[in-house]
């Protein structure tokens, strides 16, 4: 599913974020990034949805080869990856129904599909009956539930969390990590990006920690360990 | 597509009205251009209009000995008329001329008694000659020159306009330079109020921007709706400017016919004749250069 071969991402004027980094993510896995700030998780994380380009090596997505992807293909991409961040990201002007349905609205969705797909999701996320609330009205770990809607509603391949627990408190971290490992269960690959200990070692699943911007462990069934 | 087109559209007006007062400065700036390129155009049509007024009233008086015939004069007219430079000859007997004479000194017994002392009328015919252009005269004058009858010719006299219509001219091409001038410097400002507008449109906008991009927007429908929301500000300063410059000519065209006599200077009419095609033409102009401001200012400004 995911494939970085060799990966070096570096900034001007001799900044390292990635370094040599080669991995491989099977379609419907999940695996946890972990590693202390400023070793390049969320550069990594970056790199998969192309939100950066790499200086060197290869990336590949189910398949297509996204190492130097046009600007012009990066909204096909973005479709076909979820992307969720620590801060949310919703549009404070907006319902929860609204911000889920934004993302279907922009990539130009017909409007009864979206009144289709929009409460499934809602259903997914447990917020069905908060659908006409606005963000500043839920909880932290709702606001995530949301911005994880959103990131489902195009049914994504491969859902990459940026510390989305990062602002949680444990009982909503809890919920969102559940969230994820269901959303996993359904299929899809999750990419989980966090320096959270519990989160880690509650999950059992695959751990790869970086270290200065290299792979320093990558374990089947890991913990949380620096 | 037209779903896209829609929403495109929906975000564009939404930007419009979110940003109200942003929107306002920048098409006050518009039709502030928009003014006076127009005025310029008002100016071309008055000058048009006050040249043609001179030219219509130039002419040469061609007067004739009183001995002179019928028939060299009938040949004179015919002569005059075959210019094609020549719009119409009148012709003033000398019978007409003297009653005219009369006519015009009817106040003034010493000339009255001393032209009743001639025995005969002393005037001659005289031929009334009008031209298309001013230019024209001087060739006139010189074909009056022809032998055949410029013995029977007494005296041409020309009334110059020419120095009018040289300084309507001058005044006007001042006029004009000065608008292009201030048309130049109002269309800089406005090009730069737009690229700030959009600018500014795109920090309000930046958090929605970055969803948009996240969750798979395509760029066209990221830059879709600034683009259109200048073409709506470019529209409504359009439809503001044609919404002045219609009462203002119909409220000063009464004081330019008053300058020009009972004729009416037709600029209402004009504007009507020509208002879709000028307005038109400006408003194809204002959204080009709009599009290429706000196109400047999305490639500095909004990475997608």
């Amino acid at each position: 599913m995911i494939r970085l071969k060799n990966v070096s991402k570096m900034y001007p004027p001799n900044v390292v974020g990635v370094n040599g980094v080669s991995l491989h993510i099977p379609a419907g896995e999940f695996v946890s990034i972990v590693g202390q700030s400023g070793t390049g998780k969320s550069t990594l994380a970056k790199l998969m949805f192309a939100e950066e380009r790499p200086s060197r090596g290869k990336i590949e997505i189910g398949g297509w080869d996204i190492t130097n992807i046009a600007n012009k293909d990066v909204p096909e991409l973005r479709r076909q990856i979820g992307v969720v961040f620590q801060d949310f990201k919703l549009l404070p002007k907006k319902t929860v129904y609204e911000n889920i349905a934004f993302a279907l609205e922009v990539a130009g969705v017909a409007p009864g599909r979206i009144r289709d797909v929009v409460p499934t999701v809602l259903q997914i996320v447990n917020l069905d009956e908060k659908a006409h609330r606005y963000p500043k009205q839920l909880s932290g770990g709702e606001q995530q539930r949301v911005a994880i809607g959103r990131a489902l509603v195009h049914s994504p391949k491969v859902l990459i969390a940026d510390e989305p627990t990062g602002n949680l408190d444990t009982l909503n971290a809890r919920e969102i990590i559940n969230l994820l490992k269901k959303i996993n269960e359904f299929g899809t690959t999750v990419v989980l990006v966090t320096h959270n200990r519990e989160v880690v070692n509650r999950l059992k699943k695959r751990v790869v920690v970086l270290e200065d911007g290299k792979i320093s462990s990558d374990v089947e069934e890991g913990r949380y360990k620096l | 597509m037209f779903i896209s087109s829609y929403r495109v559209t929906k975000f564009a007006a939404q930007n419009f009205w979110r940003n109200f007062w942003l929107s306002l400065i920048t098409i006050s700036m518009l039709v502030l251009t928009l003014l006076t390129v127009n005025i310029l155009v008002f100016t071309n049509v008055i000058t048009d209009r006050a040249i043609g007024f001179v030219e219509d009233r130039i002419e040469v008086s061609v007067y004739f000995h009183d001995y002179a015939t019928d028939t060299s004069v009938t040949s004179a007219v015919e002569y005059l008329r075959s210019l094609s430079q020549v719009r119409d000859v009148e012709t003033i007997t000398a019978d007409e001329a003297y009653d005219q004479f009369v006519t015009r000194h009817a106040g003034d017994e010493q000339i009255l008694s001393s032209i009743e002392e001639l025995d005969s009328n002393p005037f001659g015919p005289t031929l009334v000659v009008k031209a298309y252009a001013a230019e024209d005269f001087e060739l006139i004058i010189d074909a009056l020159d022809n032998p055949q009858f410029s013995d029977q010719i007494r005296e041409k006299d020309f009334s110059n306009y020419e120095t009018l219509i040289e300084r309507i001219n001058d005044a006007t091409d001042r006029i004009r330079a000065f608008g292009v001038v201030l048309s130049a410097i109002f269309l800089l400002i406005a090009l730069l109020i737009v690229f700030n507008t959009v600018r500014i449109s795109i920090f309000i906008h930046r958090e929605e921007i970055g969803i948009m991009r996240l969750v798979g927007a395509s760029n066209w429908f990221i830059k879709a709706p600034f683009l259109l929301e200048m073409m709506m500000l470019s529209f409504v300063a359009m439809g503001v400017t044609v919404g002045v410059m219609y009462p203002v000519v119909a409220l000063i065209e009464p004081q330019f016919n008053i300058y020009f006599g009972s004729e009416s200077v037709g600029l209402v009419q004009y504007f009507a004749q020509n208002g879709l095609t000028i307005f038109g033409l400006e408003f194809l102009a204002l959204v080009v250069i709009t599009m290429i401001s706000t196109s400047l200012a999305m490639r500095k400004y909004l990475k997608v």
